[in-house]
């Protein structure tokens, strides 16, 4: 953080403060969300300030997005209320939000290439006389307007022809024009440097500081200098509440990051003392060698034994993800090998993947795990149908039937019954039908791709000691998580993945020595 | 006390059965059985000919066979969420196949009309699954191509054999009584059913119509699940072809034509949605007896033809608008 940027903020607050608001431009008070089991906000309140730039920042899950969500009409909140300059009032969509001059930048741009720079601006809003569309005017209108925010581009040029930063910039002009109509708008601004260079970042920052004036911002990002460099004041969420907030002048990154982590990493609750000790693990079972995936992806190499929990983590964009993929051979690996229980194959396809006895849990459950219109025993017994009697091509439905109940007792999956929908099913025991797949198969290894996403923490604890249940057993798991206390808890080693491949050796975790969260950041940033 | 714990297991099972079905599920899986008994309660006050053995048997069950065969034909590219258009214009272009070999090798002709039904369904499917065109598109093509073919082999004109055999297997009755016709049906139908449920294959396609990626992640060979129900869909157009030639002993390059869309619309009538993973060929029949109910009684009762052509149509579409899984559908194209 530069001398230079503080003082400039100091001086905006000033002047800020001269101004006879009295009231916040937006205020939340007790706002609280639930999704099905899950609580995602529990009641949050923040007030921003005319002429403000407030951080929000918070680990994945924390509730950020859903917060923003909210703001922007997207979620309607289940308790607590919204007032725009001191009066109250209800999003019940994004075009609302808008009308009271709230709009967000999105993560992913969200422009259409093939449409000129103007009519990206115009969209949804154009500019029209009997039904034909003013070109020329809103050509006009959107140059005056970008250089009225002094975002210096082309509105005529496609948007295809953008470069990534230009691109940034008319989203940003979009989010004003959307909100225009309102006297000080708010822009919500979702981890806007994202995939940004330097210079876009700086052009990012000059524009804030030079509209700072017109609009207030909301600065969501998992980069804490850049959060400490633009915004006034800093809130903190964790666990779907508001923990804490700062003045940032007060803040420093290491209070920061406390008050992202909060919690004592409880032993109990990952079952620690029932890890497996490393003298107790196995031989490697799966040995990756040199693995790389297009430019992006390694060369990576690790080894995992039996019965080893193998965590992985790192900031999103690291390929944490991406290598999990690889592992299930779902992204075919350009080179490098992988050995299976001596086996050595080239992940290629799933197929061969789940031959050699790698089973993928994917991050997203609804759309890669799960038949969700299906019964939890077609779920089940999946990926097992394949080699019921050899090559021939009937079913052994018995023996479906039978490992089903099996793994319904089993696995505690609270189901109506075997033919019931797994559509029906609360998130955990959905993730458990997931996890059973790949024991129907007995599958030695799992690959789990946030294996507790989304669901409640009585089934966390549960998919926790299951994980526990199956190392005893001799399956290894690769976990690859974004919540860190929850690899810490789990994995006996953990490797950090930086730009597509590990930053240093896998760092030891055994329950002795378990790295603290802290260190893992580092590593990771 | 048995009968006690009888009572108190139906009374759970419908407790179970109201607390998760919606209304929606109730008109999906009973729709289609109250429109066919709606139909023949309505014929039979109509018409004192309708309820006859003599009636449903050779009128109804006769003239629908075929139409069974086609739409059962159709119903597992759709399970997976796929479509096959071709099915009517094979049909078309196996019956002038029929016709022409049956004059040269005789019983000869039956396996390799079968394999050339298949063939033409693996074409389908192969282009379908390798090089990611979409089904409707490949099988449109195709169909256009079938009907051409069928055309130049046949100069355009109808084409007849004499071969009191091969005919007598369309139209002779092995079960006193039951027209073969209705018999071959039948057991297809039932072969049909032990497909979806009792192979491999039958699982995927329900799986592939529900979500191809969680099937590719569980390790199955997709593309050849994928092509598949094409060539069960080649077969089964092959059958039907091969019995429409033996029983009139003649093709036209036409004479199925009108098959296409009545098949679809009993295949969605049935309960199997567009949208595939629901449904599945044991229910096909009922929207295939719907429709032949409906023809059969609009004629006994001597509704204009012209008019009938409207009525199936609406019916069609009214039937389809209830029956339709809206759960699975965001946008509608």
């Amino acid at each position: 953080m530069s001398e230079y940027s503080v003082d400039t903020k100091k001086t905006d607050l000033t002047r800020n403060d001269s101004k006879p608001t009295g009231e916040a431009s937006l205020r939340v008070e007790g706002v609280s969300k639930s999704f099905r089991h899950v609580d995602a906000l529990t009641d949050v309140s923040l007030e921003l300030n005319r002429g403000e730039v407030v951080g929000l920042v918070g680990e994945n899950g924390a509730g950020k997005s859903t917060l923003l969500n909210i703001l922007t009409g997207v979620l309607q909140s289940d308790a607590g209320k919204i007032y725009r300059d001191g009066t109250a009032v209800e999003f019940n969509g994004p075009q609302e939000a808008a009308s009271y001059g709230v709009s967000l930048v999105h993560q992913e741009q969200d422009v259409i290439t093939y449409f000129r720079g103007y009519e990206n601006l115009f969209l949804g809003r154009e500019r029209e006389s009997i039904g034909i569309l003013k070109k020329g005017e809103m050509s006009k209108r959107a140059q005056a307007f970008v250089d009225d925010l002094g975002i210096h581009i082309d509105v005529d040029k496609f948007v295809k022809n953008y470069s990534f930063n230009e691109r940034q910039m008319l989203e940003i002009a979009k989010a004003f024009h959307v909100s225009s109509k309102a006297e000080n708008p708010i822009i919500l601004l979702d981890e806007p440097t994202a995939g940004l260079e330097e210079d876009g970042r700086e052009l990012l920052f000059n524009l804030v500081n030079d509209l700072r004036e017109e609009a207030t911002f909301v600065f969501v990002s998992h980069e804490l200098d850049e959060v400490l460099e633009i915004t006034d004041r800093i809130y903190v969420l964790k666990d779907g509440e508001m923990v804490d907030e700062y003045v940032t002048t007060d803040a420093t990154t290491d209070k920061l990051q406390r008050s992202m982590v909060g919690r004592e990493t409880s032993t109990e609750y990952y079952r620690v003392p029932e890890q497996r000790h490393e003298s107790t693990l196995g031989d490697s079972v799966l040995e990756v060698n040199d693995i790389q995936a297009e430019e992006e992806l390694g060369p990576i190499s690790f080894s995992v034994q039996r019965g080893e929990i193998f965590g992985i983590v790192g900031v999103e964009g690291s390929g944490k993800e991406r290598l999990g993929r690889v592992l299930a051979g779902a992204t075919p690996a350009t080179d490098g090998t992988l050995t299976v229980n001596g086996t050595n194959v080239k992940p290629k396809s799933p197929t061969e993947m789940v031959d050699t006895g790698v089973g993928y849990i994917p991050k997203d459950r609804k759309s890669e795990g799960l038949l969700l219109y299906q019964s939890v025993l077609k779920n089940t017994s999946l990926a097992m149908v394949r080699t019921m009697h050899g090559r021939l091509p009937f079913l052994d439905t018995d023996a479906e039937s039978s490992v089903t109940e099996e793994m319904i007792e089993d696995l505690n999956i609270k189901t109506p019954g075997p033919n019931a929908l797994v559509h029906g099913l609360s998130g955990g025991n959905q993730q458990k039908v997931v996890i059973a797949r790949w024991l129907a198969h007995e599958t030695p290894i799992l690959v789990m791709d946030n294996v507790t996403r989304g669901i409640d923490v009585g089934a966390k604890e549960e998919v926790y000691r299951l994980c526990r249940e199956l190392t005893d057993n001799g399956i290894s798991i690769v976990l690859i998580g974004d919540e860190l206390p929850e690899v810490i808890g789990l994995s006996n080693r953990i490797a950090v993945m930086e730009d597509g491949s590990f930053a240093g050796e896998p760092i030891d975790a055994s329950p002795d020595a378990k790295p603290t969260e802290e260190k893992l950041i580092e590593l990771m940033v | 006390m048995s009968t006690n714990s009888t009572t108190e297991n139906v009374q759970n099972w419908w407790q179970e059965q109201r607390e998760q079905r919606t209304r929606q599920d109730w008109i999906i899986d009973l729709g289609p059985f109250v429109m066919l008994f709606g139909l023949v309660a309505l014929f039979t006050a109509l018409s004192e000919n309708f309820l006859t053995y003599g009636n449903l048997i050779n009128n109804v069950a006769v003239n629908s066979s075929l139409l069974l065969l086609v739409a059962l034909a159709g119903t597992f590219p759709i399970l997976q969420q796929s479509i096959d258009l071709s099915v009517a214009a094979l049909v078309n272009l196996m019956g002038v196949l029929t016709v022409i070999l049956v004059a040269q090798f005789g019983f000869l002709a039956i396996p390799l009309v079968l394999a050339g039904g298949m063939l033409a369904g693996f074409a389908n499917g192969y282009v379908f699954a390798k090089f990611k065109v979409p089904s409707f598109l490949v099988t449109l093509g195709t169909m256009s191509v079938m009907t051409g073919i069928a055309l130049i082999m046949t100069g355009g004109s109808s084409i007849n054999f004499r071969n009191d055999a091969i005919r007598s297997i369309a139209t002779g009755e092995l079960i006193p009584g039951l027209p073969n016709l209705v018999f071959w049906s039948v057991v297809i139908y039932l072969g049909t059913v032990f497909i979806a449920f009792r192979t491999k294959f039958g699982r995927y396609c329900y799986a592939l119509g529900e979500n191809e990626r969680v099937v590719e992640l569980s390790g199955a060979k997709v593309d050849r699940y994928k092509i598949y129900p094409f060539v069960l869909s080649g077969l089964l157009c092959a059958i039907g072809g091969f019995l429409l030639a033996a029983r009139l002993s003649s093709a036209s390059p036409d004479a199925g034509t009108d098959l296409l869309l009545p098949s679809i619309a009993a295949i969605v009538m049935g309960g199997t949605a567009l949208t595939g993973g629901v449904g599945g060929p044991h229910r096909t029949i009922l929207g295939v007896l719907v429709i032949a109910v409906l023809q059969n009684g609009m004629n006994l009762t001597a509704v204009d033809p012209f008019v009938q052509e409207i009525i199936l149509g609406v019916v069609v579409v009214v039937a389809v608008a209830l029956s339709i899984d809206r759960r699975k559908i965001d946008v509608v194209k």
